[in-house]
């Protein structure tokens, strides 16, 4: 059984209601199931595609196609570094290389793929664009927003996370309010403005 | 009601410094600095609120903002009060006028796409796309964190002025921060009768709201695969006609309001204060306040809220501090790595979709530069240009959904090609190589537009800093530690 009776009952009681076809329910009972097991397993396929009248190829097909659907194991705690032009602006690079060889995985870039230390305490891999370049470079652990981690921070990233957190934190432009001010003497540094061409 | 104050309680919560600085400023559209504003300057009548105060972020650094009270404190769900007391057609006519644009990238009038969705059969839908992925783009995330109310009112009077039963938020996976605050604010809203059955009392305004998450496909932000994606298949496009406004074309095969996140919330603030202030704001053909979110080598990055059609000159160097290292422009993706990238020398442009998207910013058979979602990227003079274009390519050829064959191939070809540039084995050949890769998969070839997004910054790169790719191609490369094409999916 891959899927508890809980997960079972919430997916008829509240994500089949909650749609016109029985088959939109997939996404949020595959976050369901991978949120108890950790990943999914094949079997996790058959049991929601009894409950979705769907064939468990038709559920792998799905699920297969988004990254964040783990088909198999991975460590306890996921750290996924964003490499996209902002962050990498910012060195992303080199902190997904720092991170790599602090917990002594392969450093540097060799694929998309995930890389899970021997412990199977930690999974990492490079991701796509978070959403949060003003704390660039930024770094997610199990999905939660955390910011900017350079090179030298890394070792303090990795023994207490939470002192990077941005949740619910507001942008690091907003220094005076939510409001949009001028920096003051901008003038004094900025180029003569150039004319359209 | 309707022209009290959005921010009477803010004094003590710490922006008491912001409150003061605002009186010394002068607002004009462009700064005297750069000679004549190619636009009418903005206008804002006596008793309004001025154009920079924050609408759309007013709830950020609040402890509370993102609770049902504190947004009852300031005015929330009273424009959803004035709309009951009118016909649907008078509230997508007050949308309409207000030139409200789609922020999500395409910009398409928001009140036309209302009322073509009302004049379809019901059972209609409302999907709302939070599916902010654009790398450079993070309004949305910072929007809905702080004021998932601000969002649901905005839905709210969708389904009032379209007839809507049933909407959707579908928001990225990896924002679980934001669906978290998004679940715990409809809770809230059902419980206080904002959402259910016979809202605010009004016989037959019945309306249901859920959030779906994504699991991590950049094409979901496209509005036909996130409609798939709800619908429980692979996130891949569908080919219009019919269009999600019409009936086989939308949510489970019926007419469907597909809006943006910043789009939904600037809705209540027009009905709270009237189209006329609105279409006042900025840029006279797209107007209104827009979170422009600038990231790169500026010392200011971040999310600012600014009148639409703010020049790239005052992003860059009057909020956003300048540059880093007080190092020139090289280059700026104006709408995030979809679209072209702009020459450094051209800052006086006004970032809006009007502009962006019309000649001379027009490069065929590519079409236009694009505004996006207004997610700024800027590069400095330090940047190489060829790893940033090499890892643009990457990216889209993993996220090409694998439809169509244009992108879903020449994804990873370009991928490959710059990848093997970037890495300092390129060979001159490949030149033309990449030009006519990116014309066979740019130009309208494709059922979405990420074919066209990703040949975007490969083009317009190879077009405006052709001897950084010819140095690297004869082995002069700066510095070629090389990225690599990565298209291997994660399992």
């Amino acid at each position: 059984m891959a899927l508890s009776q809980a997960a079972r009952q919430r997916i008829v009681n509240e994500f089949i209601p909650r749609y016109p076809s029985k088959r939109a329910a997939l996404m949020p009972s595959l976050w369901l199931a991978q949120d108890e097991a950790g990943w999914l397993a094949p079997e996790a396929f058959e049991e929601i595609g009894e409950l979705l009248d769907l064939h468990a190829t038709d559920v792998a097909s799905v699920a297969s196609f988004y990254v964040m659907f783990h088909r198999r194991p991975i460590g306890q705690t996921l750290i996924e570094v964003c490499e996209n032009p902002s962050c990498y602006l910012a060195g992303s690079d080199a902190t997904f290389q720092a991170i790599c060889k602090r917990l002594g995985l392969h450093a540097g870039h060799d694929g998309h793929g995930m890389q899970t230390t021997a412990d199977g305490k930690y999974s990492v891999r490079p991701t796509e664009c978070l959403a949060a370049c003003d704390y660039a470079p930024v770094v997610q652990v199990d999905l939660r927003f955390h910011g900017p981690v350079r090179e030298g921070d890394v070792d303090a990233f990795l023994a207490d996370p939470s002192r990077f957190s941005i949740e619910g934190k507001p942008s690091v432009s907003m220094v005076h309010g939510p409001q949009a001010t001028p920096v003051e003497g901008w003038e004094a540094n900025a180029p003569p403005p150039v004319a359209t061409a | 009601m309707l022209a009290s104050p959005v921010r009477p309680t803010l004094a003590g919560r710490g922006w008491a410094m912001a409150r003061t600085e605002r009186r010394h400023l002068t607002m004009t559209q462009t700064p005297a600095s750069q000679g004549a504003p190619a636009e009418a300057p903005v206008q804002h009548g006596p008793g309004q609120p001025l154009p920079w105060e924050p609408v759309l972020m007013a709830a950020v650094g609040r402890t509370d903002g993102h609770l049902l009270p504190d947004y009852l404190v300031r005015g929330g769900y009273k424009a959803l009060e004035t709309c009951t007391s009118m016909t649907p057609e008078d509230v997508i006519k007050v949308v309409t006028d207000s030139k409200l644009l789609g922020r999500g990238g395409a910009g398409f009038p928001t009140g036309v796409k209302w009322g073509g969705t009302r004049r379809n059969p019901g059972p209609r839908h409302l999907v709302v796309n939070a599916d902010e992925s654009e790398p450079g783009t993070f309004g949305n995330r910072y929007a809905i964190e702080a004021d998932p109310h601000g969002l649901i009112e905005g839905m709210l009077i969708c389904c009032y002025a379209v007839g809507i039963q049933k909407a959707y938020i579908y928001i990225r996976g990896e924002n679980l921060a934001g669906a978290e605050k998004l679940e715990h604010a409809i809770t809230e809203a059902y419980a206080a009768g904002y959402i259910g059955k016979a809202i605010l009392g009004s016989d037959g305004f019945d309306v249901d709201i859920s959030v779906t998450r994504g699991a991590g496909a950049y094409v979901c932000g496209e509005e036909t695969a996130l409609m798939e994606s709800l619908e429980g298949r692979r996130a891949q496009p569908r080919i219009r006609p019919p269009f999600p406004i019409e009936v086989g074309g939308g949510l489970f095969g019926r007419p469907t309001v597909v809006n943006n996140v910043e789009t939904l919330m600037c809705v209540p603030h027009i009905i709270r204060r009237g189209a006329e202030w609105f279409a006042s704001i900025g840029a006279p053909a797209c107007p209104g306040p827009k979170l422009y979110t600038i990231s790169g080598h500026v010392n200011r990055p971040g999310v600012y809220e600014l009148p639409m059609g703010t020049t790239l000159y005052d992003l860059i160097y009057k909020y956003a501090g300048g540059m880093q290292r007080n190092q020139k422009v090289k280059a700026v993706s104006p709408g995030a790595l979809a679209c072209q990238l702009l020459p450094g020398t051209d800052l006086n442009i006004q970032m809006d979709t009007a502009t962006l998207t019309r000649p001379p910013h027009w490069h065929p058979p590519f079409g236009p530069v694009g505004f996006g979602a207004g997610g700024i990227i800027v590069y400095g003079e330090e940047t190489d240009i060829v790893q940033v274009v090499a890892r643009a390519s990457g990216f889209f050829a993993r996220e090409s959904c694998g439809k169509c064959v244009p992108c879903r191939e020449g994804t990873h070809w370009m991928s490959d090609v710059l990848g093997r540039i970037a890495h300092g084995h390129g060979r001159p050949s490949d030149l033309p190589l990449l030009e006519d890769i990116t014309r066979n998969i740019g130009g309208r070839k494709t059922l979405c537009a990420l074919g066209d997004f990703s040949v975007n910054s490969v083009a317009s790169a190879l077009r405006l800093f052709r001897p950084e790719f010819e140095a690297y191609v004869n082995g002069h490369a700066p510095r070629a530690h090389g990225y690599g094409s990565i298209p291997v999916a994660a399992g």
